[in-house]
């Protein structure tokens, strides 16, 4: 049999077992790896786009290398404007070259009395980027503690997060990601000097307090919801160093009071009775138990390193993307039988093979993106609805070309008419796909769904034009392909 | 058979009364933004009140944030834009508590973009769409001789600037979802003009009947009459399933392809291997041979 001789055969028997296999994984109930995700748009969901402040961001990381240059070379300087300006009036040895460029830093300005430096953009954005990628992990395990398992949580340029969380949401989300959570303890002061006061805003408590903390929540290990006396309590614990400071903080001032501020506005201010040394406390002061457990969270994964903005937000309610995919698919089917009947009435026989490979193509594209992990969104249904169409064509094209060849009596019209078509449906999907690669690199949200499948697809579609429908083309004699009209 | 070389002179004048309405309806008009690009809260709801009586009802919202509401054609799902002020994520969570309390309106979808974002977000999309039209240029040039790459850019920008046009006209909404469809309009078009470029190249190179462009012309378009009618066709069919089927908020997309596919066709038709030849390609060929 002349079949078993082509080597078409063998890879298209090879194809579609791996399609099989990894599209099976999509119908199996455990979790996976290589399963193809629904994007929000079609099982439901929310979605929110956080944004650290860059400008917040580059004042701490100013007032850290500051401090640091301070404690490490007895240097002093100032800081003005997004720069660091350091006076000529002291031993500069120290500030080697090496020294500088180590702390990201690169001159902007000498002058006679002083030399500004500020950072270079690319060892602040490489910063910015980690601060980012360590902000991510507090978000996640803040909505983690919340019950959230299937959260998906990413990085988005710079300075953004990307939160989606599908299904049903608990209403403490937005919440809880958005509150910076830095938790300090200051000690009352009453002379004006470095000092500075905290209000309650919903009691109008208010003191006197140190300016810089004694102790911040940086120490903090655990913190639960507790009840004392029928009143819930935020309990925390602090870690070993933590626990000393509070130790050595509270036995020096008994008697005196310490606020406990968070993100800048006081919860309260009790008076230290002991000292105390289990490195443990309560923070008590009109709590609901949800306000409470929120605190709890917050306070456990740890403070953001800026304030969060959430620059956009999206929730989708189920009934819309049920009601999506099931158009959807219908749409796609009701597409595929109409250009299917279409085919076979134009084509026959070589129709009937377009069928077969637009199978094919629709298998290789479902276990392509299986294996990529890929979330298909509606417009990514869109993308693949459009890609049936860019195979078809390149059927057309392949058809048209024999067709043309058989009529001119040339020589070997099947395979000099599928060479020719294939060069040009080569150049054409090339260009789509050369965009759709630089559009999937620059785009958003649904542009990027869009030329996912578009991508898979193009590449789906170049393959099984190549292997299934040529063998198809191959084994037939072209007398029964229905192309000699 | 039709001559389309001879007709090039008057298809020119078609494309450029289509570029100067185009103009003209974008200069009168402008494009309808979605809140992708301008910032701004979004519901989509569904209810079974009147525009009228959701207009009544959405006037709780302070009057200084400006409200839409818009009927999605043929169902009873709007949309509900309201402008973006202070502190849209506590607003948000407001309207979204006053709506939960009204047993008519249900809530399908709810969204805020913050304008800061959406600024970037329009920075983003025409770095996309813009490398991605210079890697199709590109590509076309290493390919084909400039003549080609020339006509072929030419004709991928004026079906897409045509499409904005036509979107423009319709109100439809400027979304990052349209962002891809003018993409695909782009591609579309290149595409179809590259399986003409194929066809005229080799019969150019064909000792036989070299000379006569024209007639190489006019064979390269009858050629792949039937293929370009033949995938228009089932292209467009297939988008109809999607127009007639697509969930309310996706059926624009589909109707603007729809649209983009029809001055496609009309480009690589009438346009492109006119452009190649006024382009002096005939010269080319000529001086090739001695």
């Amino acid at each position: 049999m002349i079949i078993f001789k082509q080597w078409r055969l063998w890879v298209s028997l090879l194809l579609l077992i791996g399609s099989y296999i990894f599209i099976k994984p999509n119908f199996e109930s455990q979790t996976s790896d290589s399963k193809i995700n629904f994007g929000l748009d079609i099982q439901g969901g929310f979605s929110y786009l956080l944004e650290l402040n860059e400008e917040e961001y580059l004042n701490n990381l100013l007032v850290k290398t500051s401090q640091y240059i301070e404690n490490t070379y007895s240097i002093s300087s100032d800081i003005d404007n997004g720069e660091i300006l350091i006076s000529k009036n002291q031993n500069l040895d120290a500030l080697t070259n090496i020294v500088i460029q180590n702390l990201g830093l690169e001159i902007n300005e000498k002058s006679d009395k002083e030399n500004s430096y500020i950072f270079s953009k690319q060892s602040f954005n490489k910063s910015l980027s980690d601060m980012t990628l360590n902000a991510v992990e507090i978000v996640r395990s803040r909505v983690d503690f919340l019950g959230n398992k299937e959260l998906s949580i990413q990085k988005v340029g710079l300075n953004k997060i990307l939160l989606e969380i599908p299904g049903d949401l608990d209403n403490n989300v937005k919440e809880v990601i958005s509150k910076t959570a830095k938790l300090t303890l200051h000690l009352e002061k009453s002379n004006i000097v470095g000092s500075k006061t905290f209000i309650n805003e919903e009691t109008g408590e208010q003191v006197r307090v140190q300016e810089i903390p004694n102790i911040t929540g940086d120490f903090i290990q655990d913190a639960s919801l507790q009840y004392n006396q029928n009143e819930p309590v935020v309990a925390f614990s602090f870690n070993k160093e933590g626990s000393d400071l509070f130790a050595k903080m509270t036995s020096e001032n008994v008697g005196s009071r310490f606020a406990i501020v968070l993100d800048g506005s006081l919860i309260t201010a009790p008076v230290i009775r002991e000292s105390i040394t289990g490195g443990s406390g309560q923070i008590s002061g009109g709590f609901t138990n949800e306000t409470a457990n929120n605190l709890a969270i917050i306070l456990k994964s740890g403070s953001l390193p800026t304030q969060i903005k959430i620059i956009q937000e999206k929730q989708i309610g189920p009934t819309l993307g049920q009601e999506g995919v099931e158009k959807g698919v219908i749409a796609s089917i009701i597409a595929l039988i109409a250009i299917t009947l279409f085919m076979i009435i134009y084509y026959k026989i070589s129709g009937f093979f377009t069928v077969i490979t637009i199978i094919s193509c629709l298998s290789l594209l479902f276990a392509m993106m299986s294996l990529l992990n890929t979330t298909l969104t509606l417009p990514g249904v869109i993308g693949i609805v459009l890609t049936i169409g860019m195979c078809v064509d390149a059927n057309v094209l392949i058809f048209e070309r024999i067709r043309e060849n058989f009529k001119h009596n040339i020589e070997d019209p099947k395979n000099h008419g599928f060479n020719s078509a294939y060069v040009t449906i080569l150049d054409s999907n090339l260009t789509t796909l050369f965009a759709a690669i630089f559009l999937f690199a620059f785009g958003f949200g649904p542009i990027r769904g869009f030329s996912i499948s578009l991508i898979i697809g193009i590449i789906s579609s170049l393959i099984v034009t190549y292997i299934i429908l040529k063998l198809f083309i191959n084994i037939t004699s072209i007398k029964y392909l229905g192309l000699q009209r | 058979m039709i001559n389309f070389y001879s007709l090039k002179n008057k298809s020119y004048l078609v494309s450029l009364t289509l570029i100067i309405l185009t103009i003209i309806i974008i200069f009168f008009k402008g494009l309808n933004l979605g809140i992708d690009f301008k910032g701004g809260l979004n519901f989509e709801v569904k209810s079974n009140l009147t525009t009228d009586q959701l207009n009544e009802y959405f006037d709780f919202i302070d009057s200084d944030r400006e409200v839409l509401i818009k009927r999605e054609v043929g169902s009873d799902v709007f949309s509900i834009r309201i402008e973006s002020g202070d502190n849209n994520p506590v607003f948000i969570e407001e309207i979204k508590n006053i709506i939960d309390q009204n047993p008519d309106i249900e809530i399908l979808l709810s969204e805020y973009i913050e304008p800061t974002f959406s600024e970037e977000l329009i920075k983003n999309s025409i770095y996309a769409l813009a490398s991605s039209l210079l890697v199709i240029a590109i590509y076309v040039w290493i390919r084909f001789d400039w003549q080609f790459a020339a006509s072929g850019i030419f004709a991928l920008l004026h079906d897409v600037f045509v499409a904005i046009g036509f979107m423009s006209l319709f109100n439809i909404e400027f979304n990052l979802t349209m962002i891809a469809a003018l993409l695909l309009i782009a591609g579309y078009s290149i595409n179809d003009t590259i399986v003409l470029f194929d066809r005229l190249r080799s019969l150019t190179s064909n000792e036989e009947n070299k000379d006569n462009f024209e007639t190489n012309v006019n064979n390269s378009i009858k050629l792949n009459l039937r293929r370009t009618i033949l995938t228009s066709f089932t292209t467009i069919l297939a988008l109809l399933c999607l127009v007639f089927l697509a969930p309310v908020n996706l059926t624009e997309m589909p109707i603007v392809f729809i649209f983009g596919v029809l001055i496609g066709t009309f480009s690589s038709l009438f346009l492109v291997l006119g452009i190649v030849g006024d382009l002096n390609y005939e010269a080319v060929l000529k001086a090739r041979d001695s």
